[in-house]
């Protein structure tokens, strides 16, 4: 079974175009200080100014600089994202594989927990807890994670039920193998890349709840975030500042998320041959 | 994919939302009835209100009668009292609910049925221009968020071209009926509706289109073609059919999506169902009507996801029961 | 009715039919025969212009070339006039569908029905083939594969069409329900042509009215399938038969030398014919008729390798052989069964040439044989019947095998002993050289046996006499040496001549068997129809008296 993720990728046209996508956000967040060109959180009396040369996409309704916070901004969204990404994938990939090998009780108990979680929607508890905890950055990632392991629990521990009958496998158990063993070194490898593709949709998803959440207004307000800063927006809709304070950060927000769903995209096919064919440019 | 009609795993999913309601506000540190009610609410509330209260939610009382008096209460569709609107929480959540169901309900159904159909299209014609740009614009559509979207459409279509109304679900103290109301009332749900389903549009469209694609290489599809059927009925009643499976079952877990979105779609226009009183309780922290909502929402898609794992083995003669 | 001209069908570089000619008239049942990968399923596919690659040639099919239609011409053909039964594998069948909703719907969609008139014939056609009828709203995955073949063949037959393809329509059923859906097939609608492309034999024999052979993207031979299987005359077909296991064929089960492959140039079957010439490698043979027969070689079908007329012996005034007129063909077995004096040793000594003919004439491949030169015995080559004495004591197994390439004067002396150890190889005895200096004294019969076959094979000849070969040695023995002459024949396409006395140990290696009597031949005839059905007197004698494993009480008696 030998797939090569980055060729998929590289020959996928919106996959490509994903790659940049995040390479450019993880730039813009990374060198977000030098890049902005006043502090975001300073506030001043210049409010709702239109870009010029100093404030490039204008003043919000406090007076601090568009610009400045939407670089900022990135930083919170893909902190947030690669956060929840990494451990719920993590966490996912212990339990499902851990449940496949274990298999008897264990693996009904977890599976049983994985099937309530997927059904129930992950927001709503989300911003019922957050009603209660004014959650931190830190909180929020953990919050996330322990809410949407679930789904890739399942699809682990698929592949690894499929890959524990394999020879190598067998071979390895005949050794007297521990489990911890045989899915350090038998299992886990070869999940690669649908390790992947999970932690893509995970940070996905976790970049859009953040948004959503900050939307919404219930997370830690002295951090920049895209939501907050179009959950601020949304009251001065009738004038026109929305064309540089809104649509700026919707679109930087959209981008992010876009360029993750391409580069999902085009690694599907690793998991699915069958959907590979001539369907990209 | 999705286990079918386990009861056990929706039992425990309910109990998992009793609890979290029933042990969050009695896990805050301080007052239980401040927890549960907040301090702006105590602030306003009448000695008489509270002892009340405490004394039928058994508040003062160990845990385990607490427990109690919460299922005793539950069972009476007592979703507890809300400060703000000084009434029962279960009477404002109902009062707010039609208009949900009317957003959530036309959006669910119109991106369903839009998203199946073009991602047929799309599969039927896979690698061709319009399967090719379909393809890429419903994925960059899909990376929008429904707020945004939401707000979009409010600044294009309502504030500049001022096409459609900006807020609330109808034209108030307007006195209209019978067909007038009707189209008052389409005119304020179409800006909502058109965000939360273009939304999740990409969804149903992805699933099906790759689900389309493999069924497309099925055998029966071939006996089909040579039984010298139209290319519409391939299409639709062989492949077409056959795609949809998948994503009947996905629409339970899709539908928790619409809801969500739904709350922020309604933020944003202002229209008045339990998405628009989820938020309003949130700037005012009304628990109560916080927790109730939570309540409602969670166990009606749970009730959804399994009356949909029931209906399942009707669409899929291949699949059959095994409780 | 149907008439195919010249069919190229490839995808991308791979060719996989390669000019077909083939016609079907109306009513008649047609087999297309082949191994798997040959292209039967592409066929019928194309005609049906359901294939994917690049498709040349003329299907004409009622005047119309179906080629030249377009595609909404060609949706009305299909399942209207011509209809297929698919091969039944899963979901052949649309799983989300009942049966009797998938077979109406052909009949619904072509308008030729009403939904309520569909379902009636529906059902009636489920019940003629017989699904019993609590299954008619069944869904495909329910059904058993013997129900599944016959929703397909029902559902084909749902708008009664006139051409009907069927692509391996038994090979997935049981003993049972082959013969019960077999007999559907055939009885179903005579008016209705059929198309059958199988591998299966048995299928041919009892649905075909004509069979073609299909080979390496080409037609190899067709004609009334009865002849063709009775008596074959392209070497594959030949093969075919030989390797088909059933009920008729009384010879030992033979492979064919060699895979499938395409060779680049020349005829497709030459890397593995038993008789392939010079012209066979490069020219590719076209499909003629030829004695009631369609046949693609070169050489016309199977040559006769060696054929005598009229031959007479006589010793003085004792007619040893008298007019002994027979046939050997190339690749084949034919066995001379006789008692002895009979004239067998004297038949094969004089065709060898050891005896000189009193009247009559030998031919080897149809020139005249007047004298035996080194040619002839490159040729013609004889295995005694007693090792003990053909075999020099004198000679090292070495020197007794390259004998007769140093009698020839072929090759070097290390070329010689190459052949030597190879041809001891072929035979299954050790090339070591401590065997090959061996001396026929320290062998066991069965290993001086196999020397000289060995001996026999040097010179790499077209046809093996085989005298009584097994008469001085062990049951046992004779049954591998029997095994070995089958393995030659199959690895180097070699003919043989095969004398015996024992008729049951004969049918076990020929395909054709003639009898010896008082010196001339009284019967002959394929080793099938001898043992079954054997005309003389003398013939069912033999065949009572031969070995048999059944006490003499019963009242069953083979032969008669």
């Amino acid at each position: 079974m030998h797939i090569d993720l980055k060729k998929e990728i590289k020959e996928s046209g919106p996959g490509k175009i994903g790659i940049i996508i995040l390479l450019l956000m993880i730039a813009v967040a990374l060198l977000a200080p030098v890049l902005a060109r006043y502090d975001p959180y300073q506030q001043s009396t210049a409010s709702l100014l239109s870009p010029s040369w100093n404030h490039w996409l204008g003043t919000n309704h406090v007076g601090q600089d568009v610009w400045s916070r939407l670089v900022f901004g990135a930083r919170t969204s893909l902190l947030v994202g690669f956060g929840v990404g990494i451990l719920s994938t993590l966490l996912g990939t212990i339990f499902g594989v851990s449940a496949a090998l274990v298999g008897g009780l264990y693996e009904k108990v977890v599976m049983r927990i994985v099937d309530a979680f997927i059904v129930i929607p992950m927001v709503i508890i989300v911003i019922l807890i957050s009603a209660y905890i004014r959650p931190s950055i830190l909180t929020l990632i953990l919050l996330l994670s322990l809410l949407s392991w679930q789904g890739g629990a399942r699809i682990m521990r698929a592949q690894a039920l499929s890959l524990k009958e394999r020879g190598h496998v067998a071979a390895a158990r005949s050794f007297g193998a521990h489990h911890f063993y045989i899915a350090w070194r038998h299992i886990v490898p070869d999940l690669g890349p649908i390790l992947l593709v999970d932690f893509i949709y995970s940070v996905r998803r976790a970049v859009f709840m953040e948004a959503g959440l900050a939307f919404l207004g219930i997370t830690d307000p002295t951090v920049v975030s895209w939501g907050m800063m179009m959950r601020d927006a949304l009251s001065f809709s009738y004038l026109n500042v929305w064309q540089w304070w809104l649509v700026p950060t919707g679109v930087a927000l959209s981008l992010t998320i876009i360029g993750l769903t391409f580069v999902g995209h085009a690694a599907e096919p690793v998991i699915e041959p069958r959907l590979r064919g001539a369907e990209v440019a | 994919m999705f286990s079918k009609g386990n009861i056990v795993t929706y039992v425990i999913a309910f109990l998992f939302i009793l609890a979290l309601n029933f042990f969050l506000p009695r896990m805050m540190p301080g007052d239980p009835l401040m927890a549960i009610y907040g301090d702006e609410a105590l602030i306003a509330m009448t000695p008489e209100l509270k002892a009340e209260l405490v004394e039928r939610f058994a508040l003062d009382q160990p845990l385990w009668q607490q427990l109690g008096a919460y299922f005793g209460a539950l069972f009476q569709g007592e979703l507890g009292h809300s400060y703000y609107y000084n009434a029962p929480v279960l009477p404002v959540i109902l009062g707010r609910l039609p208009w949900t169901l009317l957003l959530v309900g036309s959006s669910l159904v119109l991106s369903t049925v839009l998203g199946i159909t073009l991602g047929i299209e799309s599969g039927w014609r896979r690698g061709s221009k319009t399967d090719r740009s379909m393809l890429a614009g419903l994925m960059g559509l899909n990376g929008f968020p429904d707020f945004f979207l939401g707000m979009l459409l409010l600044i294009a279509f309502g504030v500049t071209w001022g096409i459609f109304p900006l807020a609330g679900a109808l034209t108030p103290y307007s006195g209209l009926s019978g067909l007038a109301l009707l189209l008052d009332i389409l005119r304020h749900l179409f800006l909502p509706v058109a965000a939360l389903t273009l939304a999740h549009l990409a969804g149903g469209y992805l699933l099906t289109r790759n689900t389309m694609i493999t069924v497309l290489k099925e055998p029966y599809m071939l006996t089909a073609k040579a039984k010298g059927l139209s290319q519409r009925v391939l299409k639709y009643r062989h492949a077409g059919r056959n795609s949809m499976l998948p994503v009947v079952t996905q629409t339970g877990i899709w539908m928790g999506r619409v809801v969500t979105g739904a709350l922020f779609v309604e933020l944003v226009f202002a229209y008045p169902g339990v998405g628009y009183l989820t938020y309003e309780a949130l700037l005012a922290r009304d628990y109560p009507i916080i927790q109730g909502v939570f309540l409602m929402v969670a166990v009606s898609v749970l009730v959804i996801n399994f009356l949909i794992d029931l209906s399942y083995p009707k669409l899929d003669p291949r699949v059959s029961y095994a409780y | 009715m149907l008439e195919i001209k010249d069919l190229r069908v490839s995808y991308g570089q791979d060719v996989v039919l390669n000019g077909i000619d083939l016609e079907l008239k109306s009513g008649e049942t047609l087999a297309i025969v082949g191994e798997s990968g040959t292209g039967k399923t592409t066929l019928g596919l194309s005609i049906m212009r359901l294939v994917e690659g690049t498709v040349r040639g003329t299907i004409r099919f009622n005047g119309k070339d179906l080629l030249t239609l377009s595609d909404n011409e060609m949706q009305q053909i299909r399942w209207s006039q011509i209809a297929m039964v698919f091969q039944n594998a899963n979901n052949v069948l649309n799983p989300i569908y009942t049966v009797l909703n998938q077979i109406m719907e052909p009949m619904i969609e072509h308008g030729l029905k009403s939904k309520k008139e569909a379902q009636d014939r529906a059902a009636e056609l489920l019940g003629y083939f017989g699904l019993p009828q609590n299954r008619f709203t069944a869904y495909p995955h329910q059904l058993s594969g013997g129900e599944q073949q016959k929703v397909l063949l029902a559902m084909a037959m749902a708008n009664d069409p006139e051409l009907l393809i069927l692509d391996e329509p038994l090979s997935s059923l049981d003993a049972a329900a082959r013969a019960e859906v077999g007999n559907l097939i055939r009885e179903t609608d005579k008016h209705c042509a059929k198309l059958l492309a199988t591998h299966d034999l048995d299928t041919v024999s009892k649905l075909a009215d004509r069979m073609a052979v299909l080979y390496g993207g080409k037609i190899i031979e067709a004609g009334p399938s009865q002849d063709v299987l009775s008596r074959p005359r392209h070497p594959y077909t030949r093969a075919l038969i030989r390797a088909y296991p059933n009920m008729t064929t009384v010879k030992d089960l033979q492979g064919i030398k060699g895979q499938m492959a395409r060779p680049v140039s020349g005829c497709p079957f030459h890397p593995r014919c038993t008789q392939a010439i010079d012209i066979c490698r490069t020219e590719v043979p076209k499909l003629v008729w030829n004695q009631g027969r369609h046949i693609a070689c070169h050489r016309g079908g199977i040559i006769t390798l060696l054929s005598t007329k009229n031959l007479t012996k006589c010793f003085g005034s004792l007619k040893a052989i008298e007019s002994v007129s027979l046939h050997i063909e190339a690749g084949e077995t034919l066995s001379l069964v006789g008692q002895t004096g009979s004239g067998k040793t004297t038949l094969a000594k004089t065709i060898m040439g050891l005896h000189q003919p009193t009247e009559g004439d030998v031919y080897l491949e149809g020139a005249k044989v007047d004298s035996r030169g080194r040619d002839f015995y490159k040729r013609v080559q004889m295995v005694f019947q007693n090792p003990g004495e053909s075999l020099s004591h004198r000679l090292s197994v070495l020197e007794a095998v390259v004998e007769p390439l140093d009698i020839q004067e072929i090759g070097t002396d290390e070329e010689r002993k190459e052949k030597a150890r190879q041809v001891l190889g072929e035979v299954e005895l050790p090339r070591t050289n401590d065997f090959l200096s061996k001396y026929p004294h320290q062998l066991s019969g069965g290993e001086m046996q196999r020397v000289a076959i060995a001996r026999a094979l040097v010179l790499d000849p077209a046809l093996l006499i085989a005298d009584e070969p097994t008469a001085f040695l062990d049951a046992s023995i004779q049954a591998k040496i029997l095994k070995l002459l089958l393995n030659l024949q199959e690895q180097r396409g070699l003919s043989m001549l095969y004398i015996t006395h024992d008729i049951a140990a004969a049918r076990k290696v020929s395909d054709r068997i003639a009898i010896m009597l008082n010196g001339k031949i009284i019967e002959e005839g394929s080793s099938n129809e001898i043992v079954a059905a054997p005309k003389q007197g003398y013939t069912r004698s033999l065949l009572r008296a031969a070995s048999t494993l059944r006490s003499t009480k019963s009242t069953i008696d083979e032969g008669d």
